[in-house]
C-alpha cells in the first residue's frame, strides 16, 4: 500500500523542536577524548633519535640542530603538512610527542604553521 | 482626471501597494518559504543577515547585481537580453490587479480575471523563450520540459479559477471579493458545508497546479538541479539572473494573492473603520502566509517526478476532476442552492 | 520527391544530439565524463572517459615504507577508507607471514562494519538528493552523525580512522566506550527501520526508482557486476561468505539478495545491509576476546607476492603487493569495485530517460576517486609502463603546445 506524503507526520513534529544544527562558530564544540589534533612537543624528554621524522608519511617533520638533546638534533613540525595520523606519537621511545584536542588550525600564512620549540 | 489624482495613482503604482511594496513582500515570502523549508527538515535556514536572516533574499539580489554578466557566443543577443526584463515587467503587471489595500486592485475593469490569467500565461511562454535563446543543450532540454509542463498545468489552473467565477457570476475580481463578503459573509471555503465540499476540491486543484506553475518540487522538472543543472536558467548570470529570481518571487506573491482573494475572502477581515487600508493589508499578509505555509509543506514532502509521469498524471486525474467539479457547481446553481 | 527524402534525412540526423554529463555536474559527486546520445528524452548510447582523478598513488607507494603506506592507502577514498586500509594491512601481514591476534582482528572487523553503516547511510542521502527529495537527504544525514560520532570516539577522527596497522590495530575499546557505542547503535537501528518503511511506502520514490535501470541476472554475470549492484540482480556473491577473512567466519550474518533488478532493489539491498551491519556490530562488541591488539611486524619483508580481497561497501576490492627484501614494496596494485561496475552502468542506461541518469549512476554507488589507475600501453612495441606526476605533466604541456589550437577550434565548432 503506497501513497505520497509518507513523511508528513515527521515533518510536522519538527516545527516545535530545536534545530539539529550545531551553531558552530557561535557555540564552541569540544572534540572528544582521544581526538587526534595538533601536536604538543616536550623538548625535555626528546633524545633526538629522529624516528619520528623517518616514519612520518607526509614529510611534516624535519630534524634541525639543537644542543639540548642527547644526539644534538630536534624535530621541527610543519603542521600544515601534517596528516594527524599519530604515527610519530606511537613510535617515539620517550613519549615526547602528544596529539592534543585542538583542531582550529587554519591560518593565512603557511610560514607561521610551524612548531619550533 | 485631475493632476492630484494622477499623482496619487502613480505613487500607488510605484510605491505602495504597487511595485516597491510587492518587491519587498516577494522577498519576505521567499524568506518565509526558505525558513519553513529548513525548519521542516530540522535545520536552521537563513539566520545571519539581518535579524533571523530576514534580509537574506535582498542580500542575494544585491550580490547577483554585482556579479559579471556573460552572454554566450551562441545566444541570440536581443532575445537573451530582453527576456529577463520582459519577465519582470509581466510579473509586476499582474500584481496591479490583486486587491491588497482595498476590495479592488489598483487597476480593475470588468473581465480582469481573464486578463490576469492571460498575462500569467505569457510568463510561461517567456520562460520557454529564455531557454531557447540561450543556445545551450541543457537549456534546450529545459525548454522542452517547460513546454510539456505548461500544457499540463494551465488547464486545471484556469478551470479551478473559473469555477469560482461561476458561483460569483462575474469575471471581475472586485465583484468576487464583494460576493464573498456580502452574500456569503465568510470566505468561500468555509461559508457553508456545501461550498466547503465543492470548493475544497477546487482549492486543492489550484494548489497542485500552482506548485507546477511556480516550478517547485515535485514539479520542478524544468530546472532539475541534478539532471540538467538549472535547465533554462543555466546561461544567465549577474543582473539577468537577479531579475529572473525576482520575477519568480513576484509570481509567488501573485499565486498566493490570487488564492487568498478567490478562496479565502480577499483582504477583508475585522478592522477599525477609518483605518481600513492598514487592516486590509494586514489581513492580506496573514492570508497569503497561510497559503505559503501549505505550499512550503507540500514542497518538502515529495521527490521529483519525471516529465511523462507528470503530464500523464495531470491529464488522467486532475483535469477530469476539475471538469467534474465545474459540472457539480453548474448543477448546484441550476437547483438554486447557490 | 528528392526534397522529401532530403528533409527526412536532415531531421533524423539532427534529432539526436550528445549531452555531456561531467566532468563537473551536480549529478556526480566526483569527476568523470559520460557522453549520452539522446533523442528527445530517450537515451540511445553512452560513452565514458575516465581518468580525471588519477593521482599516481600506486607509484607513490613504491617510495614509502610499509608503515607509511598505511596512511597513503587510507586516503584513496574518503568513504571506504577503512576498507582500503584494512585490506592493505591484511595483505601486508600475509606478505610477511604475521598473524594479527584475535582481539585485533575483531576490532578491525568492527570498524569495517561501522564504516559500512556510514557508507550506506551516506549513499541513501545522496540517492534521495539525486531524485530531488531533499528532505529525506537532510534527515538521513542528520542520523548519519550518530555513527560518525561513534567512530570519532573510537578512533579519534570522523573520516580516515587510521585504526589499522600492520600487525593489528592501534587503539583498544574500553568498556565505557562499549556502552556508548551500543546506545548509538540502538538509535541507528530505529531510524534505519523508519527509513526502510518510508522507501517502501512513499509513492514518489517508487515512481522514480521502480522498474528503472534494469540489469538482468545474465547481464550482471556476463559483465562482472560486483557488490550490492550484483546482489540486487539476484547474483549471490559476497566475499565475506564465499572466502571468509578477518572475523567473518565466526560472526553470524545473512547475505541480502533481491531479484527485481531495478534501482529500488539496490536501495533496499543497501538499507537491509545496514540493518545487518548493526546486528553484526552488536555481536562483535558482545563477544570481543581478551588479549593483545597487535604484534610485531618486521621492518624488511622477504621476497613474496600476495593478493587479498575484501568486501568494501561498494563491492569486491583487490590488493596485490609484491615485496623484494627491502623495507619498501616493489609493486602495489589496487582494483576497486567501481571500475567493475562501470560497464554494467552503461548497459543499464540505454533505453532510460534523461531524468533517470542521476539515480541510475548513483545506484552503483560510484566512488570514482578509488577508480582511476592509468597504464600506458604502446601497441607497436608491446611495452607497458606507468608514469608519475612530473612526467605526466611534462607530457601534457608538450602535447597542448602542439595540439591546443585545433582542440579549441573543434570545440567551438559544435
Amino acid at each position: 500500500m503506497h501513497y505520497p506524503g509518507a513523511l508528513e507526520k515527521e515533518l510536522l513534529k519538527h516545527i516545535p523542536k530545536k534545530p539539529a544544527t550545531e551553531m558552530y562558530p557561535f557555540v564552541k564544540v569540544e572534540a572528544p577524548e582521544g581526538y587526534r589534533g595538533k601536536i604538543a612537543f616536550d623538548i625535555q624528554k626528546c633524545i633526538g633519535c629522529s624516528l619520528c621524522a623517518l616514519n612520518c608519511p607526509s614529510g611534516a617533520i624535519e630534524m634541525v640542530k639543537d644542543d639540548r638533546t642527547k644526539l644534538k638534533k630536534k624535530p621541527k613540525f610543519f603542521y600544515s603538512r601534517c596528516l594527524f595520523c599519530g604515527q610519530c606519537e606511537e613510535v617515539c621511545p620517550r613519549k615526547a610527542i602528544k596529539l592534543t584536542r585542538e583542531f582550529e588550525l587554519a591560518d593565512y600564512d603557511k610560514e607561521k604553521m610551524v612548531i619550533d620549540v | 482626471m485631475e493632476a492630484i489624482e494622477l499623482l496619487i495613482l502613480i505613487l500607488k503604482i510605484v510605491i505602495f501597494p504597487g511595485a516597491l511594496f510587492c518587491i519587498a513582500y516577494g522577498w519576505f515570502l521567499e524568506w518565509f518559504d526558505r525558513k519553513l523549508y529548513a525548519r521542516f527538515q530540522n535545520r536552521v535556514g537563513p539566520f545571519l543577515t539581518g535579524p533571523r536572516g530576514i534580509l537574506q533574499p535582498f542580500a542575494d539580489f544585491i550580490k547577483l547585481l554585482a556579479k559579471e554578466d556573460i552572454t554566450p557566443i551562441e545566444a541570440d543577443k536581443f532575445g537573451f537580453t530582453a527576456t529577463p526584463l520582459l519577465t519582470l515587467i509581466v510579473s509586476l503587471f499582474t500584481l496591479l490587479f490583486i486587491p491588497i489595500t482595498s476590495l479592488s486592485g489598483i487597476l480593475s475593469f470588468p473581465g480582469d480575471l481573464l486578463f490576469v490569467l492571460f498575462i500569467s500565461t505569457v510568463f510561461g511562454l517567456l520562460i520557454m523563450f529564455a531557454g531557447y535563446f540561450s543556445g545551450n543543450r541543457f537549456s534546450i532540454i529545459g525548454t522542452e520540459r517547460t513546454g510539456l509542463q505548461f500544457i499540463a498545468y494551465e488547464i486545471p489552473f484556469v478551470l479551478s479559477v473559473i469555477s469560482v467565477a461561476l458561483i460569483a457570476r462575474s469575471l471581475e475580481i472586485e465583484n468576487i471579493v464583494k460576493y464573498q463578503i456580502e452574500t456569503l459573509g465568510l470566505p468561500l471555503i468555509i461559508a457553508t458545508p456545501v461550498t466547503f465540499v465543492v470548493y475544497l476540491v477546487a482549492f486543492v486543484i489550484y494548489l497542485i497546479s500552482s506548485l507546477a506553475k511556480l516550478e517547485k518540487v515535485p514539479f520542478d522538472i524544468p530546472e532539475a538541479e541534478t539532471e540538467i543543472v538549472s535547465g533554462w536558467q543555466v546561461e544567465y548570470s549577474g543582473k539577468k539572473l537577479a531579475f529572473f529570481r525576482l520575477a519568480t518571487d513576484l509570481k509567488m506573491v501573485f499565486v498566493s494573492g490570487l488564492a487568498a482573494t478567490l478562496f479565502l475572502g480577499g483582504p477583508y477581515g475585522p478592522s477599525i473603520p477609518g483605518l481600513e487600508p492598514v487592516f486590509y493589508t494586514i489581513w492580506f499578509i496573514i492570508k497569503t502566509l497561510v497559503v505559503m505555509f501549505i505550499l512550503s509543506n507540500l514542497r518538502s514532502l515529495f521527490a521529483r517526478y519525471k516529465i511523462d509521469q507528470m503530464v500523464r498524471g495531470f491529464w488522467k486525474y486532475l483535469i477530469p476532476i476539475a471538469i467534474l467539479q465545474i459540472l457539480a457547481v453548474e448543477v448546484l446553481i441550476f437547483w438554486g442552492v447557490f | 520527391m528528392n526534397v522529401i527524402v532530403e528533409v527526412k534525412l536532415l531531421t533524423e540526423e539532427k534529432r539526436m544530439f550528445k549531452i555531456p554529463v561531467g566532468p563537473q555536474h551536480p549529478a556526480l559527486k566526483e569527476f568523470e565524463n559520460f557522453t549520452f546520445t539522446v533523442d528527445g528524452e530517450l537515451i540511445i548510447d553512452v560513452n565514458f572517459r575516465i581518468g580525471y582523478t588519477h593521482r599516481g598513488i600506486e607509484k607513490l607507494a613504491e617510495s614509502k615504507t610499509y608503515i607509511q603506506n598505511l596512511y597513503l592507502c587510507e586516503r584513496v577514498c574518503g568513504i571506504c577508507s577503512a576498507a582500503h586500509q584494512g585490506c592493505y594491512a591484511q595483505t601486508a601481514e600475509a606478505l610477511a607471514g604475521v598473524t594479527a591476534p584475535p582481539r585485533g582482528v575483531y576490532i578491525r572487523t568492527l570498524i569495517w562494519e561501522l564504516e559500512r553503516i556510514h557508507s550506506h547511510l551516506l549513499w541513501l542521502g545522496v540517492a534521495a538528493h539525486e531524485i530531488g527529495f531533499d528532505t529525506f537527504f537532510m534527515l538521513v544525514w542528520r542520523d548519519r552523525e550518530v555513527v560518525m560520532d561513534i567512530l570519532e570516539m573510537i578512533s579519534g577522527n570522523r573520516v580516515n580512522y587510521a585504526m589499522n596497522t600492520v600487525g593489528g590495530v592501534r587503539r583498544d575499546i574500553s568498556d565505557e566506550l562499549k556502552y556508548k557505542i551500543l546506545k548509538g547503535l540502538d538509535i541507528l537501528e530505529e531510524r534505519t527501520k523508519y527509513y526502510k518503511e518510508v522507501c517502501m511506502k512513499e509513492q514518489t520514490i517508487l515512481a522514480r526508482a521502480a522498474n528503472v535501470g534494469i540489469l538482468t541476472r545474465e547481464q550482471a554475470l556476463k559483465l562482472n557486476a560486483v557488490g550490492p549492484t550484483a546482489r540486487a540482480s539476484g547474483v549471490n556473491v559476497d566475499i565475506r561468505k564465499d572466502v571468509p577473512y578477518g572475523a567473518y567466519d565466526e560472526v553470524p550474518f545473512n547475505v541480502i539478495v533481491y531479484d527485481t533488478c531495478d534501482v529500488l532493489a539496490r536501495i533496499l539491498v543497501r538499507v537491509d545491509e545496514t540493518l545487518e551491519s548493526i546486528r553484526m556490530s552488536r555481536w562483535i562488541l558482545e563477544h570481543l576476546p581478551q588479549g593483545e591488539i597487535r604484534t610485531n611486524f618486521p621492518r624488511r619483508v622477504a621476497e613474496n607476492e600476495v593478493l587479498s580481497r575484501v568486501e568494501a561497501p561498494r563491492g569486491e576490492l583487490f590488493y596485490y603487493i609484491k615485496s623484494n627484501g627491502t623495507d619498501k614494496p616493489e609493486r602495489l596494485k589496487i582494483r576497486t569495485p567501481t571500475l567493475a561496475n562501470l560497464l554494467p552502468v552503461c548497459e543499464m542506461l540505454k533505453g532510460c530517460y534523461i531524468a533517470d541518469i542521476p539515480i541510475v549512476l548513483a545506484g552503483i554507488d560510484p566512488c570514482f576517486a578509488c577508480m582511476d589507475r592509468a597504464l600506458f600501453i604502446d601497441e607497436n612495441s608491446g611495452k607497458r609502463w606507468v608514469w608519475d606526476t612530473k612526467q605526466l605533466r611534462k607530457y601534457s604541456i608538450k602535447w597542448y603546445k602542439e595540439h591546443g589550437e585545433e582542440v579549441v577550434r573543434e570545440r567551438w565548432k559544435q
